[in-house]
């Protein structure tokens, strides 16, 4: 660590060495040692002095003869530089540079974490002392499953928090896939003295096995029997809000629509959309004698064409 | 705070190259009633900006890159300082968990 270290090994180059040599030499340890690239390094920023006392004798070939010939000697060739950037930066010894420093790239701690928001969070550069931070909680995003019918009805859900507490959450009747609840307040809390946050919770309804959904209307396909079909008759049929009696008219095909009133998606204004019955007439499973036989006498079966209006 | 002329004279530099570090973003000299003023920090940066270029023979591009570095650096370890005096104020058995907390951490990462 002495001062009069001798400069050719401190630059590590030969006493022969060109000048181009030395300053190479030089340029790479500057790399590597400067104070303001090795902030906090203390070793580093001793052999820079040394290195940058041994350039000043040596990178000044009239400098270099001279103490070749032992006219003067490495040591007071050192003068001390007055101050490095970084005296400036960090909040060290003489703060002023802090509007250079940049927390851009640290963003995504910002965003993770509440601590992190506070240390990198702040907007560009505050000075010695800045205005408190004052900040808005984060938004707490939620995905929630729900329920076919839960969301046609509406329903009350609990979800648990990250943190191990529970959130109740209302369904409101009628809820469409894709839909955001914000619950508010119920994010993260706020920084300095913020408001807090709002839970922003994505609704996906789940699909239901007989009931599909359009707008506010429910959709289902409902089997009837070949008797039904042709005689008519009271069967019941399954709505949101449970089954309900319908009277299917007499000679109702597959494909008939039927409509019950008032037994669709809620609306928000307390009236519901409706149910549409498509009819499917169903045979009976296995093959029935009877009905093959009775099919097989009836004239009319042969008598009209169901393919009338279907001709390509 | 330094007049643009005394500064160029202080940094050892033309009026040129302040006026070309200046629109390069490089050094933000603070605006007051018209006229240009620097601070010591500055100063400090302009000697950075003239080591990289003349001691280290970075180029222009270079010099965009290791500021833009620097400033991270220097903003992060801000960060960590504040971090850690805040860190200080915490009682000691909170900070002891934090300080298995961290070696528990690091461990697979020398393995």
């Amino acid at each position: 660590m002495s001062v009069s270290a001798d400069p050719y090994t401190v630059l590590g180059v030969k006493r022969e060495a060109t000048q181009d040599e030395i300053r190479k030499a030089y340029r790479a340890l500057a790399k590597k040692l400067h104070p303001d690239l090795n902030p906090g390094n203390k070793e580093a920023e001793e052999r820079f002095k040394q290195v940058s006392a041994a350039y000043d004798l040596l990178g000044d070939a009239e400098k270099r003869a001279r103490f070749d010939r032992g006219e003067i000697d490495a040591s007071g060739a050192e003068t001390p530089r007055q101050n490095y950037y970084r005296d400036f930066a960090e909040g060290g010894p003489r703060a002023g540079a802090q509007r250079y420093e940049s927390s851009a790239g640290f963003a995504d701690f910002a965003e993770s974490d509440d601590i992190f928001a506070e240390l990198f969070g702040r907007q560009g550069a505050g000075g010695a002392g800045g205005a408190q931070l004052r900040m808005r909680g984060a938004d707490l995003p939620f995905h929630l499953h729900v329920d076919f019918l839960d969301a046609v009805n509406g329903a009350t859900r609990r979800l648990s928090l990250p943190d191990g507490s529970t959130l109740d959450v209302a369904i409101p009747p009628g809820i469409r896939d894709g839909q955001m609840l914000r619950l508010k307040g119920k994010g993260r809390p706020g920084i300095g003295g913020g408001p807090p946050g709002d839970a922003l919770i994505e609704v996906e309804i789940m699909p239901h096995p007989v009931f599909r959904r359009e707008g506010d209307d429910i959709r289902l396909e409902l089997p009837i029997s070949l008797s039904e079909a042709v005689l008519g008759g009271r069967v019941d049929v399954p709505t949101p809000t449970g089954p309900v009696t319908m009277t299917i008219p007499k000679g109702s095909n597959s494909g008939t629509i039927l409509r019950i009133r008032g037994k669709g998606v809620s609306r928000r204004d307390g009236t519901r959309g409706d149910e549409y019955v498509t009819l499917t007439i169903t045979l009976p499973k296995d093959p029935d004698p009877d009905l093959e036989n009775f099919v097989a006498g009836w004239a009319g079966g042969k008598r009209y064409n169901p393919r009338e209006g279907a001709k390509g | 705070m330094l007049e643009y002329e005394e500064f160029c004279l202080r940094a050892e530099l033309e009026g040129g190259v302040v006026e070309a570090w200046i629109a390069a973003g490089w050094l933000i000299p603070e605006p007051s009633e018209g006229a240009r003023r620097f601070s010591e920090a500055d100063l400090a940066r302009a000697r950075l900006i003239h080591d990289l270029h003349e001691d280290m023979g970075v180029n222009d591009e270079g010099i965009a890159v290791i500021l833009d570095l620097i400033d991270q650096i220097y903003g992060l370890r801000r960060s960590l300082r504040d971090l850690s005096a805040a860190l200080a104020t915490l009682p000691e058995a909170t900070r002891t968990r934090i300080q298995e907390e961290l070696r528990t951490r690091r461990l697979p990462a020398r393995a």
